[in-house]
């Protein structure tokens, strides 16, 4: 059932790619209909608890095509599917041919590559192919990045994607050439019984890890989804940095892994979500804003992944299975709410033509979509009840609870964990408090915000669909455990036997929650409006010429709890005080920087350079130096040889 | 039949008695002070009175305005649900209640922050961004007390975690609580509720332009919430699990009025600290959480 579905849908991809530069709906058609395929032939694995194997003598490379969907891949297939076709869906809009007549065609062509290359990265189970579909993978997101190549900005952040694309490739390079060298193929499958691969994992981790954008490797994150076309961020940030969790996942679940591995990822996971979130909270510009949320997710992610690894390694306890389910749901939830949140931050660039959350305000008057959805997206995110974000995050803390409760090792790694996933979450709550605040509440602080316009039904569709999405893996968390379960099966088998996980209650729970509050608001409002409602200015305390200025601001608003991570933030402030009786002028700004990469790469790599400067002046063409040279060399390895003949 | 019975006797323990909460606060600073004080059912009038008001409301918000102190209320009540009160258990109990219950008073939050926001007004501003701010760490020091109730008592479902036996970790446990009940229902030393000044406000600053009934709706929901905490910190301290049904819920009433006038003499001889002190002093409840942690950790493996 699944072989000939996932062989069509990589079929109709490939139509799609070969026909979306002429024909923008056939292409939307084929990119949808390829999608479901692939969605459908993932759910069929789930189902048969079987994975799909092809093995083909067609060489590529020299070596045999081997395909593989098991239901690992499988959610990420799920995942793949679902943000493309609900990206294609919304370009036709966003990136429609009337207005962007150079890129839209070339948009959907490099579109369909990017769906294609990472279906092929998540089927491949040869090394070779594996390294032959990233790279297409990392050069096809690199193309849709720039899109709008005559901005600078867009070019900037692009050669940062790329660059540190490739550090991490180097990385896989390594990777795969030491594991065809040490088992004497290029072949990938569970190989966890030979102990001498487990060093590898460190090299796995790395460069995956840059994909995924795991802190301190998140440099060029922010840029690039700040810059991309708003449908291109969502899946970049929804499902393209999966792929680096994917590759963690995946090579961690076949491979032997060196007893650290599990403190190591868990930690980082720890720490990626803390400071994500709070540099997330520090960003004026709201797609870099989701951007640095999409690090703190991808650090719960880890998380999860971590306590999965240490459990596995301390006995197989059956915590270790509800935090990788909830790590895998997680990575389910973060494409959904994520998308939709960039979907719903494409529409108000749209339509204002501005990143600058202290220019917009009161954008649900013009906008009253856009603003909901948002909002949904943005209760999401927080991981607040009744939607998605929080069940999944639910799965986790319960694992690592049962870690802390079963009182081992690992509990010393989950107690921490639990405290500081607690803290991102309520700087979560702040974060998207301030986005939905600052964009859409209040009054609009600039012309363009004050005279901004509804998107339209192409963009509105996916983003409904996705908010519908959230509600369903909400409400029904019952009915996504078979594939969870499978997934985290096919990870590790030797789960021991666990207690039942009550995701019935807790969808009922939530299910009565939310019909609850939806009849309580609608009550109130009626109540309102029988009681007699009138509309007047905002009080203000009484003052009599309140102005848009007066409202708080994105940098005062995240300013307080942003303080407390200034140690890590590094805020370039300018400060000019009032001076004299009637002060004119009195200026203070505060902008965050992208510290990691200001701050210590770059500094770092300039030095690197001046080094290679340095050394230069050793090349200079004058004949008679390169002959000391050479002499000096050859005197030198004489004295090595001795020196080595001697007893 | 019976569990008909259940759910109407507890939502009358919530929402009849919640309210009695702050009166006893207000009736015992008075005391102190030498006043006669407001009725103790001064917060019924109110609420019934503004139940018939009319609303005036911004002309920049939006009906979410109005209806998110609704939403607000119910994710109060549904927390309460889930609290435990003493011989009566919890009205729906399951593994990992405790994290619903935690996450749903931080739904409250983010609905009146958002509502708070919906004006434009900077005060609300103010208030939202250190309610939300400061939330940071009283949740660090919330986790920190469900970690140690877990170790303690080895689940996760609230029915099990609370009414411990004694244990030396429930004096920190208590201390530690009590700092977070005073932060997260604003009152002094973190914020003054009666003060007339805007600028030093923390919740008060986000309803100033709620009127009528959502407003009632808002100061009820507050009740319930100062309500939930000091149930969750009786039973967090006490042992209740041992005793008999009836002493039991003698012990929590007791309990629960302990906790009110404690906050009413707390009001009385303390002045507001200034802001800058709040995140040393909520650092200090997630220390004695912690700590707590640590006591109880050490506890279980003897």
């Amino acid at each position: 059932m699944a072989g000939p579905l996932i062989e069509s849908a990589l079929f109709l991809l490939v139509l799609a790619l070969a026909v979306g530069r002429w024909w923008p709906r056939l292409w939307l058609g084929l990119t949808l209909a390829g999608g479901g395929a692939a969605a459908v032939a993932a759910v069929a694995v789930f189902a048969a608890g079987a994975e799909w194997e092809l093995r083909s003598a067609i060489l590529l490379g020299g070596e045999p095509l081997h395909l593989r969907l098991d239901a690992v891949s499988g959610m990420f297939v799920v995942l793949v599917a679902v943000v493309g076709g609900a990206g294609a869906v919304y370009s036709c809009e966003y990136w429609s041919d009337r207005q962007y007549p150079a890129s839209a065609a070339r948009g959907r062509v490099w579109w369909s590559a990017l769906l294609l290359s990472m279906l092929l990265v998540l089927t491949a189970s040869n090394g070779l192919h594996f390294l032959m579909a990233w790279e297409a993978f990392a050069i096809c997101g690199y193309f849709l990045i720039t899109l709008e190549a005559k901005k600078p900005a867009v070019r900037a952040a692009g050669w940062l994607y790329l660059a540190a694309s490739h550090a991490g490739t180097v990385c896989l390079f390594a990777f795969f050439a030491a594991l065809a060298a040490k088992t004497g193929g290029w072949e990938l499958g569970p190989m966890r019984g030979d102990a001498a691969l487990a060093p590898l994992f460190w090299l796995a981790l790395a460069g995956f890890g840059m994909k995924a954008g795991i802190f301190p490797l998140h440099i060029w994150l922010p840029s690039a989804h700040a810059n991309a076309p708003s449908h291109v961020s969502a899946i970049m940030s929804g499902v393209a940095i999966k792929m680096g969790v994917y590759g963690i996942v995946r090579f961690s679940g076949w491979l032997p892994e060196p007893a650290a591995a599990g403190w190591v990822v868990i930690g980082l996971g720890a720490v990626t979500a803390l400071l994500g979130i709070a540099f997330a909270l520090a960003q004026n510009d709201f797609k870099r804003l989701l951007a640095y949320c999409s690090v703190e997710n991808i650090g719960i992610i880890m998380v999860g992944l971590g306590a999965a690894m240490l459990a596995r390694s301390h006995g197989d306890a059956a915590w270790g299975r509800l935090a990788l389910a909830g790590a895998l749901l997680h990575v389910w939830n973060h494409g959904a709410f994520k998308a939709l949140l960039f979907f719903g931050a494409g529409s108000v660039l749209h339509a204002t033509g501005t990143r600058e959350m202290s220019r917009l305000g009161g954008l649900w008057q013009r906008m009253p979509w856009t603003a909901g959805l948002f909002a949904v997206g943005a209760v999401a995110v927080a991981g607040l009840p009744p939607l998605n974000g929080f069940v999944s995050e639910w799965l986790i803390y319960l694992g690592l609870f049962d870690a802390v409760a079963g009182k081992q090792a690992p509990a010393w790694a989950a107690m921490p964990a639990v405290i500081l996933l607690a803290m991102a979450g309520a700087l979560a709550l702040t974060t998207f408090a301030k986005a939905g605040a600052m964009m859409f509440l209040g009054a609009a602080r600039s012309k363009p915000a004050a005279h901004a316009h509804e998107c339209g039904g192409w963009m509105r569709g996916p983003m409904l669909a996705l908010a519908g999405l959230c509600l369903a893996l909400a409400l029904a968390p019952l009915g996504v455990w078979p594939a969870l379960a499978s997934a985290a099966d096919a990870w590790h088998g030797g789960w021991s036997a666990a207690a039942a996980v009550p995701l019935a209650k807790l969808g009922w729970a939530q299910l009565g929650l939310a019909a609850l509050m939806a009849a309580a608001g609608t009550f109130l409002w009626r109540k309102v409006r029988t009681n007699n409602l009138r509309r007047g200015p905002t009080w203000d305390c009484g003052y009599a010429a309140p102005s848009a200025r007066m409202q708080y601001t994105s940098g005062s608003f995240g300013g307080l709890a942003a303080g407390w991570f200034s140690w890590v933030l590094r805020p370039l402030r300018t400060l000019r005080r009032p001076r004299g009786h009637f002060p004119l002028h009195a200026i203070r700004l505060e902008r965050v920087p992208e510290t990691m990469l200001e701050r210590v790469i770059q500094p770092a790599s300039a030095r690197v350079m001046q080094l290679s400067t340095a050394v230069r002046r050793l090349q200079h063409g004058r004949l008679s130096a390169y002959i000391l040279y050479v002499v000096a060399g050859l005197a030198a390895l004489g004295t090595l040889v001795i020196m080595e003949s001697l007893p | 039949m019976n569990s008909i019975l259940d759910l109407i006797l507890r939502l009358d323990c919530w929402l009849l008695l919640a309210p009695l909460l702050p009166g006893i606060i207000n009736k015992v600073k008075a005391w102190v002070a030498g006043r006669r004080g407001p009725p103790v059912l001064q917060l019924y009038y109110d609420l019934a009175r503004l139940w018939k008001k009319g609303v005036v409301m911004s002309t920049l918000a939006s009906p979410a305005f109005v209806m998110l102190p609704a939403v607000t209320w119910v994710a109060l009540l549904g927390a309460a649900m889930l609290m435990p009160l003493g011989p009566l258990g919890a009205g729906l109990s399951f593994r990992g209640d405790a994290l619903l219950l935690l996450y749903l008073l931080a739904l409250a939050r983010f609905c009146t922050a958002w509502a708070a926001m919906e004006t434009g007004s900077a005060f609300e501003g103010m208030g939202t961004v250190r309610e939300v701010s400061y939330a940071v760490l009283a949740e660090a020091a919330l986790i920190a007390a469900v970690l140690s109730l877990s170790v303690q008592s080895g689940s996760i479902s609230l029915a099990a975690m609370l009414g411990p036996p004694i244990g030396a970790s429930a004096v920190l446990l208590a201390a530690g609580l009590f700092i977070v009940l005073l932060a997260e229902n604003c009152r002094v030393p973190f914020d003054d509720p009666n003060t007339h000044l805007e600028l030093t406000m923390i919740h008060e600053a986000m309803i100033l332009d709620h009127s009528g009934p959502p407003l009632a709706a808002i100061l009820h929901g507050a009740s319930m919430k100062l309500l939930l905490f000091a149930v969750l910190l009786v039973q967090a301290v006490l042992p209740m699990g041992q005793l008999k049904p009836w002493l039991a819920a003698v012990v929590l009433a007791a309990g629960v009025l302990g906790v009110t006038v404690a906050v009413g003499l707390v009001e009385s001889l303390l002045a507001r600290f200034a802001f800058r002190r709040v995140p040393l002093l909520l650092t200090t409840a997630f220390l004695l959480c912690l700590f707590a942690l640590l006591v109880a950790w050490k506890g279980g493996l003897q």
